[in-house]
């Protein structure tokens, strides 16, 4: 088992740097494979070519072909593997390029990977972060843009992450290598390229733990991954009509955080969950339940659900058109404020 | 310094306009252009608009004159970029555009509680 390692608090001394998401998750990479030798990075073009993403760029480099490497076009035997390698006392970081390729493979995660630790008392917990680069929004072609948080939440044994910025996108990457126990870490591929100022440091909040991106007092929007910045630009058009949005990021959607989605909805009263994933069973439904059980009293209107459509994701040039729009969300806010 | 060239596409303006006219380039060649500062004003069926520049960097290129009616899509302007600056999409799909300002049409009415 892992011992518990005191860190200390580096966050006072961390200078603020320039990173896209993709530098943030590279230097996360980087610095979990300096911090222990059992990490492994591995998966299809994660190590010569640097990633399709350029997010392992130079890794392979800088710690040899042993612990970052190549791996077979085969998704299912790069989680079969990771599961061999986490039950010898390895922690691996596999990348399965695609969300859509996360499919194939879909019976070592939720079989194996997700059941193991159960499966054996405990005696074989699965310290195995799956970096999947994940969700729309760059026009790519047929099983390059899906979302399957759904899918993943839903089974037991998993946790899943999908941070929206450079810098949750590192102290995310950093708690969900560190845990024990197996992570879907969702990399939103819109935002790879956002660039911003950046405070690396260390993970504060405990996995779970939500974040109010925006304070605001008439409603609260409820996002992950690229929909924060939808929803950020939708907060900045309501606020022009004198619309006090708050935006929380939940950033962990399992475990979810009931408490802090409680504590903003109570506050604001209303509540609209804004989702790629399509409607029907999507995590916007979960968030719904959560919200009605946790502040039916307080509650101004129903909770609504800004979604992808139940369509499979479509061809780029339909992207637009399917992914949330900017007025879709304000419709359903508008429809909160006038219920 | 490493540049890279990036050309910047028409985008449609608004609700499915084809085409746009430039009416007056706001930078010349040579020029080094800030992030959302003024690029060039160009007339559309529904109204003039100035279209700000969505790079910082140094322009190389204009692919149009003034009076010359460019299609949505067609290239606008190449910019020479900061190398690692310029976003690269990479093998599959590409990168998502700026958007200097959201388009919207939904005004909302503030709660009256």
């Amino acid at each position: 088992m892992t011992e518990l390692i005191e860190r200390p608090d580096t966050a006072a001394d961390t200078p603020t740097v320039e990173l896209s998401m993709q530098q943030a998750i590279n230097r996360a990479l980087r610095d979990l494979l300096t911090e222990d030798p059992d990490v492994l990075v591995f998966g299809e073009d994660v190590g010569t070519l640097g990633g399709v993403f350029r997010v392992t760029d130079g890794l392979q480099k800088e710690f040899g072909d042993r612990r970052v490497f190549d791996t077979p076009l085969a998704e299912s035997a790069i989680m079969g593997m990771s599961v061999g390698l986490a039950m010898n006392g390895w922690r691996p970081v596999p990348e399965l390029q695609f969300d859509g390729f996360a499919y194939p493979a879909i019976d070592q995660i939720v079989n194996q990977v997700a059941r193991m630790n159960y499966r054996t008392r405990g005696a074989t917990p699965m310290p195995i972060t799956l970096r999947l680069p994940s969700f729309g929004g760059i026009q790519a072609p047929e099983h390059h843009g899906e979302s399957l948080e759904a899918l993943f939440a839903h089974t037991p044994g998993l946790k899943v992450a999908a941070p929206s910025d450079p810098a949750d996108a590192y102290s995310l990457l950093l708690q969900s290598v560190r845990s024990d126990d197996p992570v879907v870490y969702m990399e939103p591929k819109s935002r790879y390229w956002d660039r911003r100022p950046v405070q690396l440091r260390e993970p504060s909040d405990p996995i779970g733990t939500s974040r109010v991106v925006r304070p605001g007092r008439h409603a609260t929007l409820i996002a992950w991954g690229a929909m924060v910045h939808r929803c950020q630009q939708v907060a900045e058009l309501a606020a022009e009509d004198g619309v006090d949005l708050e935006v929380l990021d939940l950033r962990w959607l399992k475990p979810i955080d009931a408490a802090g989605l409680a504590a903003s909805v109570s506050r604001t009263r209303r509540a609209v969950v804004v989702h790629e994933a399509p409607l029907t069973a999507g995590l916007g439904a979960e968030v719904a339940s959560l919200v009605t059980e946790n502040c039916f009293r307080d509650l101004a209107a129903p909770v609504q659900r800004v979604t992808g459509f139940d369509v499979p994701y479509p061809a780029g040039p339909l992207e637009p058109q399917y992914l949330p729009t900017i007025d879709r969300v304000l419709l359903a806010v508008q429809r909160t404020l006038e219920y | 310094m490493a540049e890279e060239n990036i050309t910047f596409a028409l985008p449609d303006l608004g609700e499915g306009l084809v085409e746009a006219t430039v009416l007056e380039w706001q930078v010349a060649v040579g020029e080094t252009v800030e992030r959302n500062a003024p690029l060039v004003e160009v007339e559309t069926t529904k109204s003039a608009v100035v279209i700000p520049s969505p790079k910082e960097g140094r322009i190389v290129e204009l692919h149009a004159d003034e009076d010359q009616v460019v299609p949505v899509g067609d290239p606008l302007v190449t910019f020479a970029v900061r190398a690692e600056d310029a976003p690269q999409a990479g093998i599959v799909g590409r990168v998502p555009d700026e958007e200097p300002r959201p388009a919207r049409r939904v005004r909302l009415k503030p709660p009256t509680d």
